[in-house]
């Protein structure tokens, strides 16, 4: 199969669909009218997003470099309004209320910032295949692009939003990396970085230390911190081999778990789905993802090729930290499972990020 | 190109990684966390069965349990509470203040019912039971009370129950029992709890995070334990109790030939009903009066048998042929062993057998034992039970104890003196027995010389025990010994000199032997132990009465029971 575009475009919707029934399931018991809203709601948003797939595939993605700068500011500006007039929910200030639609820029800011690092780091001609990076010095491969990454990362941790600030850091990371940054320059810059850690955890906010020393140990605090984590561990390992059966899963319908529907709905899907259903899910997701990087590594123009790769591990990275922090291998960050969890402006931006990664494949011909 | 393998290689790893991780949660801890996912949903509201009753041997109820009720409230349903507590304290008769209170005091969590009042009335339940229309939150809880009809009577038998403690629980764990248990303590309580416990059911309901109840799961019944019919016979209980009053001691009476307790009584007793009730004032003066109320002495005291046991040193020279009916020793008064001068109670001039028993002659028996020796007198001693537990039913039985030179020699390193043969001859020294062991004893020379083993249960949840019981042990003593020790008991009740007259002149004739036994510094404790009708005798009676002075008070006791007991037509 020489085209993605349908490829990619099926597998997304089998995942969504999973998405919808463990949502469904989790929400139907739930007394209040919102709880019976969100099914339809997350319907919506996926039909809204199939249609942004649809658009974002036959725009061609080299329109997008003239556009990155725009972008980018696009995107410190909705972070700076979600300061201003954001909606603060569960203690965090990370939504702009648009009509009925609660937009979370952050999500969006995760795609401009890729695209803005693709940019950065090639070349406008797409017969130039070298990239650019090799040429660089330490300002310019390194200080520079940190300082752009850096402007948004402040904005969305002070949200605060942990999670999202450390997927932006690890994506930079990457593509620094895979950039042919010299390894030596990479190995500083995390040394300059981590030199203050130690003396951030002041600078944390009381329930993100608790989180941290609840990753550590959850039963320091069973009913409080460490509640989400225990809980969600019960809801995956009871699952079992085979699962409870849709519908039949204990831990989210009668509200054990939070966030059952949003961010811990791995464990949601796990509970009911056992062990054989949530391989089935990774493999997907993983195939997915794979697709990504097939697609990188056939694209010969440097911009396609990079944004391709940041695409595909800006998703790694999110079903990497959002699947573990199920399981209770990573501290509880707010990041929704894409395609899964319930939530508008996660839906969009993956589906746009997914146009992307099948224009770039459909491109590949032209040039 | 190696860096883009390196990072499609990360991402492949970053997956094997959570596929092991979700391998380990579900497959491996699988068990594990479905077990600890059905503790979150899963809530019982537990109903008990009610515990197994205790009969006599006609079927009379000792013990029941009678259905108290409890008065709760489902703390979920906020709303309700302030209109049923209103409601309540109309019908309970009880200010609001102090239902409200309760409450309080005992709210444990929102998804486990509030005990409001306890221990209810019918009609007070009935009546909060309908109201349960408007208020579903309220629970009527049914909550099986050991019930003691006749208060004290049997006590030391039964038992009490009460919650189980540390100890028992570390041991019967593994059958089932958990903390706040309510088990049985001492007596057939606690030997036959396993029979007589019920099994609890109850509602599984499945509850949601806040513990609001979602759905039934399940009604498991509870199961009642079962009865246990005992030996006893409740009109001779009674009346022995009665006619015990409140002098320390206790009586044994017996069958002689299957062994069967028909009464047994220790004193002073106590109340059971007390621990069912938690009166805890009451139950911590239990455990600190000297006079050790919670003891059943019938079994677990043990004391010198003094006269009584001149009966086996007179079996002993019987059967070893030291001396015959004829055989004649005088008695001055006192009688010089080794350098020490041994008294007798009287002086009874020259005595043969059976003149001995009948006057309780010490003298005669200080030369009778000397003749047999003391180790023949030990064994005899043993063989008729003494100095072993006699395996009755209830547990804590004492074994009690009969010196030998064997004994004393490996245990105190001192050497056994014909002085000790003396005292162990009339059951003074270091000898130490039971009343139920007295009875044993006795039912001897009732049932032409089998020893019968001792027996409280006649059966349980209708099966007769008769099957499981041991056949009473033939002693193989000589005809003519029994009926020479026999004679000499008679004589103890109907000799105008005998020790035991005051129980002539009943229409049923009496044998048996009195004891005074030394227990200094305080009175003497006083013995009667015998059977009655003398030909074909039906019943074996111990009498005895912990420092209660000399053996003629306890044969007075004695002939009021029995005079009872033939009022009441009993014999």
């Amino acid at each position: 199969m020489r085209n993605s575009t349908y490829f990619i475009l099926i597998v997304a919707i089998l995942i969504c669909i999973l998405g919808l029934l463990s949502i469904y399931s989790s929400t139907y018991q739930k007394e209040g009218k919102i709880w019976q809203t969100i099914f339809e709601r997350q319907i919506l948003w996926i039909v809204l997003g199939i249609l942004l797939f649809a658009i974002v595939s036959n725009i061609s993605y080299r329109s997008f470099w003239d556009l990155t700068y725009i972008i980018y500011i696009l995107a410190i500006l909705f972070l700076t309004l979600v300061f201003l007039l954001g909606v603060t929910r569960l203690g965090a200030q990370r939504w702009l209320k648009i009509g009925w639609f609660n937009f979370q820029p952050s999500e969006f800011a995760k795609l401009a910032l890729t695209i803005f690092l693709a940019r950065y780091f090639s070349r406008k001609s797409s017969d130039d295949i070298e990239l650019l990076s090799g040429k660089f010095g330490i300002f310019r491969g390194l200080v520079l692009p940190f300082l752009f990454l850096a402007i948004p990362m402040f904005l969305i941790i002070e949200q605060p939003d942990l999670g999202t600030g450390v997927i932006l850091f690890l994506l930079f990371i990457s593509i620094l990396y895979l950039t042919n940054v010299k390894l030596k320059l990479i190995f500083i810059f995390l040394f300059v970085v981590s030199m203050p850690l130690p003396f951030m955890w002041h600078f944390l906010r009381d329930y993100q230390k608790d989180r941290l020393l609840v990753f550590l140990n959850p039963n320091i605090d069973p009913l409080g911190a460490g509640y989400t984590v225990i809980q969600s561990k019960i809801a995956i390992g009871s699952g079992g081999f085979f699962g409870k059966g849709w519908l039949s899963g204990t831990q989210s319908q009668l509200h054990f778990l939070p966030e059952s529907h949003t961010d811990f709905i791995f464990a949601t899907f796990s509970e009911e789905w056992g062990f054989l259903g949530s391989v089935g899910l990774l493999l997907l997701y993983f195939i997915l993802i794979r697709r990504g990087f097939l697609i990188a590594q056939r694209t010969s123009d440097s911009f396609g090729k990079l944004l391709a790769y940041g695409i595909s591990l800006l998703l790694a990275i999110q079903v990497g930290i959002n699947v573990a922090m199920n399981m209770g291998f990573a501290p509880i960050v707010g990041i929704p499972l894409f395609l899964m969890s319930y939530g508008g402006s996660s839906v969009f931006v993956t589906f746009i990020a997914l146009g992307i990664l099948a224009n770039i494949d459909k491109r590949r011909a032209v040039f | 190109m190696i860096r883009v393998k390196v990072v499609i290689w990360s991402v492949g790893c970053l997956f094997v990684f959570l596929l092991f991780g979700l391998l380990n949660l579900e497959v491996i801890h699988g068990r594990r966390y479905q077990e600890l996912g059905s503790k979150n949903c899963v809530k019982l509201i537990p109903q008990n069965g009610s515990r197994g009753k205790i009969l006599d041997r006609d079927g009379f109820v000792i013990v029941d349990s009678q259905l108290a009720y409890d008065f709760m409230i489902l703390p979920q349903e906020t709303l309700q509470q302030d209109r049923i507590i209103e409601n309540a304290s109309k019908i309970l008769g009880k200010s609001e203040k102090d239902l409200r209170f309760a409450f309080k005091s005992n709210f444990i969590s929102s998804s486990v019912p509030v005990t409001i009042a306890k221990n209810i009335g019918i009609k007070e339940a009935i009546a909060l039971d309908q109201m349960k229309v408007d208020f579903p939150a309220i629970i009527i809880q049914p909550n099986p009370l050991r019930h003691y009809p006749y208060g004290k009577l049997a006590c030391h038998i039964l038992g009490y129950v009460s919650e189980i403690d540390r100890w028992r629980l570390t041991k019967l764990e593994d059958y089932g029992y958990k903390t706040k248990d309510i088990v049985g303590f001492g007596g057939i309580e606690e030997k036959y709890d396993y029979y007589l416990r019920q099994e609890e059911g109850g509602t599984s309901f499945e509850v949601n995070h806040r513990g609001k109840i979602m759905r039934t799961l399940g009604f498991r019944p509870p199961v009642d334990g079962k009865d246990i019919q005992l030996t006893l016979n409740l009109k001779i209980q009674k009346i022995v109790e009665e006619k015990f009053s409140d002098k320390k001691g206790g009586v044994v009476i017996m069958d002689p030939y299957t062994g069967e307790i028909l009464a047994m009584i220790s004193s002073p007793g106590f109340r059971p009903a007390t621990f069912a009730e938690k009166d805890n004032s009451t139950i911590a003066k239990y455990f600190n009066n000297l006079d050790a109320p919670l003891i059943n002495r019938a079994i677990s005291g043990t004391y010198p048998a003094g006269s009584v046991f001149k009966v086996i040193v007179a079996t002993a020279a019987l059967e070893n042929k030291k001396i015959n009916s004829n055989t004649t020793f005088v008695c001055q008064g006192q009688t010089m062993v080794g350098r020490s001068e041994f008294k007798c109670w009287s002086t009874h001039g020259p005595q043969n057998l059976g003149a001995a028993i009948a006057h309780s002659c010490n003298v005669f028996f200080y030369k009778t034992g000397l003749l047999v020796g003391p180790q023949p007198l030990h064994d005899y001693a043993v063989k008729f039970g003494l100095s072993k537990p006699t395996f009755i039913e209830v547990p804590y039985e004492s074994a009690g104890f009969i010196p030998s030179p064997i004994w004393r020699k490996i245990n105190k390193f001192k050497n056994w003196f014909d002085g000790d043969t003396a005292n162990l001859s009339i059951g003074q020294g270091d000898v130490a027995v039971t009343p139920l062991q007295i009875a044993r004893m006795m039912a001897v020379f009732a049932n032409n010389g089998y020893l019968v083993n001792a027996y409280l249960v006649k059966s349980i949840d209708g099966r007769d025990m008769l099957k499981a019981r041991r056949k009473p042990e033939k002693l193989n003593l000589k005809q003519d010994t029994i009926d020479q020790i026999g004679e000499g008991m008679r004589r103890v009740v109907a000799d105008p000199a005998g020790t035991g007259g005051v129980i002539s002149g009943l229409t049923v004739s009496v044998a048996g032997k009195s004891g005074t036994a030394q227990a200094p510094p305080g009175q003497p404790h006083a013995w009667f132990s015998g059977f009655f009708p003398y030909k074909n005798p039906k019943y074996v009676i111990c009498v005895f009465i912990e420092h209660g002075g000399p053996g003629y008070y306890s044969s007075l006791l004695a002939r009021q029971i029995i005079e009872q007991m033939i009022n009441e037509g009993l014999i």
